[in-house]
């Protein structure tokens, strides 16, 4: 299939001399149509800067953004612009117009494309039902919470009925539950219009909760792309490997031993797989740390354990968990 | 100068004064005024228009050389009523960010604006100038106090109304009762126009709607 967006060698940097900061560095993904794309990195990784580059509200000093196979920075301004109405985007402020209303809002981009203020209402009524709050039509921003104003925003991301929608951090602002639900009505949105989604975020948990594929970007540079499922159980990269290892009640760093990480779906999480090492092969592995999560609807868990200082051993232990279905064990220290 | 009463036919005479010249005075400041501030928004809105979207960084950059111009022909204009631009550029800028530093090509609904295909155009007449309007209106109100001010000023060089009435009938002339009716006057009408500005101000502005 021909993808819908793709970034070529795109490179970036602010400023200049003592000051520069290369934000982007030959970039290269492509995003296929229909699917929801994820985009992680730790602060100041360049992912927010990447997202804009897809509609050019940032310029790339070098490299090509293609859409639909049509390179968008050669583009003049008008027909940019015509672009960017198939090329929607929700922001983590949700940057709505605070002296219109909630329709007006959603009216709003369909105003600018010159649809009859008679049938523009018609359709933002419809978007206020999709998104759940038909009863906001008239309510200012400053009268709604920050998941109604996300909510809003989608409605009127949604009325120039885009083929990507572009999610910069737009759930970073938000607590763990609205979170969710915004996180529920993005994947309803992918699902039933088959709008591709690119989502930009900081939480591995939003990856996990509804992307089908994951980039982690790290320093400006793609560490690695692939399926979010293949990502969380075996990251190829260092960076992929911080994101997806627990959290220890102490550093890491603070264990002088060597240390596994064991990703396991849920297929057979019913084996006790740390007593049957200890059964079978003799040796007592502790449990340093250990979480489940659930990637894209599958129960996946992680387990830190410390590993045994003899060489033998911890090769023994190591090929007996990767011999197992659905494992994969991995020296991280 | 406080001695205002103690002479009943200077008190009678005055009041002549007052009764047959403060309608009028009145009435010519309030046209000065208006003409003073539809020149001052007519200049300046586009003025300060120009000046935040075609920056370098701005929406839509214009060549150098036209900002230098523009910039010149503005620092003139202001040197002399510098009031005027000042009020009416800070509130578009300062509305929409909370603060005045920084392009306008990075706030944030301006950026929405553009995200969903907007034309510089559209993006003036419909983002920025509604959602700066109380903040313009709020500007107008500060204008209208200043320029009051300045047209009072304005007597001692020939200028008419209260300011007139004030200067040359009652300071030059001692007429001290005419003078004070006159400050007064100006006091009462600062006044009313402030109130009246931060109330239509507040009222139209959307962000300050409580909670329902």
């Amino acid at each position: 299939m021909e993808p819908i967006i793709e970034i070529q060698k795109l490179s970036k940097t602010f400023g200049s001399g003592d000051s520069r900061v290369e934000a982007l560095q030959d970039v290269t993904l492509a995003v296929q149509p229909g699917e929801i794309f994820g985009i992680i990195g730790l602060s100041g990784a360049g992912k927010s800067t990447l997202v804009r580059c897809i509609n050019l509200l940032e310029r790339p000093d070098v490299g090509k953004v293609l859409f639909h196979g049509k390179d968008l920075t050669e583009l003049k301004p008008k027909e940019l612009r015509m672009q960017r109405r198939k090329i929607s985007m929700i922001f983590q402020s949700f940057n709505l117009l605070d002296q219109r209303t909630s329709l007006d809002n959603i009216c709003f981009p369909l105003e600018l494309a010159g649809v009859s203020k008679k049938d523009a209402r018609k359709r933002a009524m419809e978007l206020l039902e999709t998104v759940g709050l038909p009863d906001k039509a008239g309510a200012y921003p400053v009268q709604l919470s920050g998941g109604q104003k996300q909510r809003i925003a989608i409605a009127r991301a949604l009325a120039s009925d885009p083929e990507v929608l572009l999610c910069d951090e737009a759930t970073s602002a938000l607590d763990p539950q609205t979170t969710d639900s915004i996180l529920k009505l993005l994947q309803q949105i992918n699902r039933e219009r088959g709008i591709t989604v690119i989502i930009i975020t900081h939480q591995m948990s939003v990856i996990e909760q509804i992307c089908h594929r994951v980039a982690i970007l790290d320093a400006g540079v793609v560490a690695e792309i692939g399926q979010v499922e293949k990502v969380f159980s075996n990251p190829q990269s260092k960076a992929g490997r911080r994101l997806v290892t627990p959290d220890t009640a102490l550093p890491l760093s603070a264990w002088e031993g060597p240390v596994a990480r064991i990703a396991f779906n849920g297929n057979m999480s019913e084996e006790p797989i740390i007593a049957t090492v200890a059964v079978e092969l003799g040796i007592k592995l502790s449990i340093l740390g250990a979480d489940t999560r659930n990637v894209d609807g599958k129960a996946f868990g992680t387990m830190l354990v410390s590993l045994p200082e003899e060489q033998q051993d911890r090769k023994k232990v190591l090929d007996y968990l990767n011999n197992h279905d659905g494992v994969t064990a991995e020296v991280i220290q | 100068m406080f001695d205002l009463f103690s002479d009943p036919v200077k008190v009678a005479q005055q009041w002549e004064i007052i009764c047959s010249e403060y309608g009028f005075a009145v009435w010519e400041t309030l046209y000065a005024l208006a003409l003073e501030v539809i020149f001052a928004y007519v200049i300046g809105l586009p003025a300060g228009v120009l000046l935040v979207t075609g920056e370098k960084e701005g929406i839509h950059p214009l060549p150098g050389w036209l900002m230098k111009l523009v910039n010149v022909v503005i620092n003139l204009l202001r040197s002399v009523p510098f009031l005027i631009l000042m009020i009416i550029v800070l509130p578009l800028s300062k509305i929409l960010v909370g603060t005045k530093v920084g392009t306008i090509a990075t706030i944030p609904v301006i950026e929405a604006a553009q995200s969903m295909g907007a034309s510089t155009w559209q993006i003036v007449t419909k983002v920025l100038l509604p959602e700066a309007t109380p903040s313009l209106i709020s500007g107008a109100t500060i204008t209208i106090g200043t320029i009051l001010g300045y047209g009072a000023m304005s007597a001692a060089l020939g200028g008419g109304g209260l300011g007139k009435m004030a200067i040359n009938y009652g300071y030059y002339n001692f007429k001290f009762i005419v003078m004070w009716a006159a400050v007064i006057g100006l006091i009462v009408l600062v006044q009313i126009f402030q109130s009246a500005g931060t109330k239509i101000a507040a009222s139209c502005d959307k962000r300050l709607k409580n909670r329902s």
